[in-house]
């Protein structure tokens, strides 16, 4: 080598990281360059000062512990498995609405079948048709039976009650009944007294 | 704990009681059973490569309880991106560029944090905190140690002084031992840069420790 070499390999150089034919053929000019020589072995010496005050490794405390946090790091980021959700069938898709639709079609169907055939008519002479009552009326005394009779045609309704009592012309039916009476009620109820109004 | 390699492992101790980084190739191997989710091997990885990782991240921000929850995150995204490693180059260059991300994300994080805090480090800066320097190494007199323990500090103070990129520089190639082409790959940054930055930050930590560096 002739001429003076390039800063980075001079740096490369300085640092002993040349190797094979670039150390020997630097080597070769540097063994005439005083000033290199010296510059290397300064940078050899600055680097032993270094490394000999500064451990290139420490333990960290609690090695083992260390250890384990780092794998229960792992676990922990680890992706999870996604939950697998199970895919309707197709034939669910279009199925279920149908069947959805033919069941309420169906309750309909029966629902007015049976309502049509719900309330016998019976005819009563010089009576409009009437419709009795299902047996559920309220009846307040055993033995009394009610009957409904009906007409769309007047717009009317009687009830029939039979096995009921007379009722006496002295039965009050206010009393059988409830009418609100006004009450008193104080307006400063709920609102704060006034201590300066009551003390005078 | 079990060698995953099935034969004698060439993991030495170290005079601080840390275990050294094992043969490269052993660590690819290691690697390529890891990366097939074998947990034991990875263990074993971070075994052999906590302290130096560990002395790194330590060293760069002077907080052992932070660097020790960094260190353990750096293996944990070493964990996860291990499919991506492709052993171009060595396990340990790998791992000290998520070393310098982590540190990195680490400061940034902690200067938004502490915006308009006091900031506690200026005061604890020449504080001499005997218990965390004073390593022993084999062979030395009580003497030889304190001296060690001394200069050690205050190439950690004059280390302070620098900007993190020139303090990583140096910890990289005079501590670690790594290659110009390895800080490069680490620090993702140019070989020019890495020879740049050494350059100014040995020239500024030499006149920092003049007294030291002259009288050795």
């Amino acid at each position: 080598m002739n001429t003076n070499p390039d800063e980075a390999t001079l740096a490369l150089w300085l640092d002993d990281e040349l190797t094979g034919k670039d150390l020997a053929s630097f080597e070769a000019w540097a063994s005439s360059q005083p000033e290199h020589m010296a510059a290397r072995e300064e940078t050899r010496r600055w680097r032993k000062l270094i490394a000999s005050a500064i451990p290139s490794s420490e333990e960290p405390p609690y090695p083992e512990f260390f250890n384990s946090r780092i794998a229960h790091g792992i676990r922990e980021q680890a992706p999870k498995p996604a939950l697998i959700e199970p895919q309707p069938a197709i034939w669910k898709s279009w199925f279920m609405p149908m069947a959805a639709c033919a069941g309420m079609v169906l309750t309909f169907w029966i629902g007015a079948k049976s309502q049509s055939q719900k309330f016998p008519v019976i005819n009563v002479a010089g009576a409009p048709k009437a419709i009795p009552v299902q047996q559920i009326v309220y009846t307040p005394e055993s033995g009394v039976n009610a009957e409904l009779f009906a007409s769309a045609h007047s717009s009317s309704m009687v009830i029939v009650l039979n096995g009921v009592a007379a009722i006496p012309d002295s039965m009050d039916f206010s009393a059988t009944t409830y009418i609100p009476q006004e009450r008193e009620f104080d307006s400063t109820a709920g609102n704060p007294s006034n201590p300066a109004e009551e003390t005078h | 704990m079990n060698n995953p390699s099935g034969k004698a492992s060439n993991i030495g101790q170290e005079p601080d009681g840390s275990r050294v980084m094992g043969d490269p190739e052993d660590d690819f191997r290691l690697v390529a059973l890891a990366q097939k989710g074998d947990m034991r091997a990875y263990d074993e990885l971070v075994t052999r490569h906590r302290g130096k990782i560990f002395a790194m991240i330590r060293n760069m921000i002077h907080q052992e309880a932070d660097a020790w929850d960094i260190s353990q995150e750096v293996f944990i995204k070493a964990w996860h991106a291990l499919p991506r490693f492709e052993a171009k180059a060595r396990f340990s260059t790998w791992l000290y560029r998520i070393a310098h991300n982590s540190v990195y994300d680490w400061t940034r994080k902690r200067k938004i944090e502490t915006v308009g805090e006091l900031n506690d480090e200026i005061f604890e800066r020449e504080r001499i905190d005997s218990a965390s320097f004073t390593t022993p190494s084999g062979g030395e007199t009580p003497d030889q140690s304190m001296a060690q323990g001394e200069l050690r500090l205050k190439i950690q103070a004059a280390l302070d002084k620098l900007s993190p990129e020139h303090r990583e520089v140096v910890l990289l190639k005079d501590v670690q031992g790594l290659s110009y082409k390895e800080i490069a790959e680490a620090m993702s940054s140019t070989l020019g840069t890495v020879m740049s930055r050494l350059y100014y930050a040995r020239q500024k930590l030499q006149t920092l420790l003049k007294d030291e560096y002259e009288s050795r």
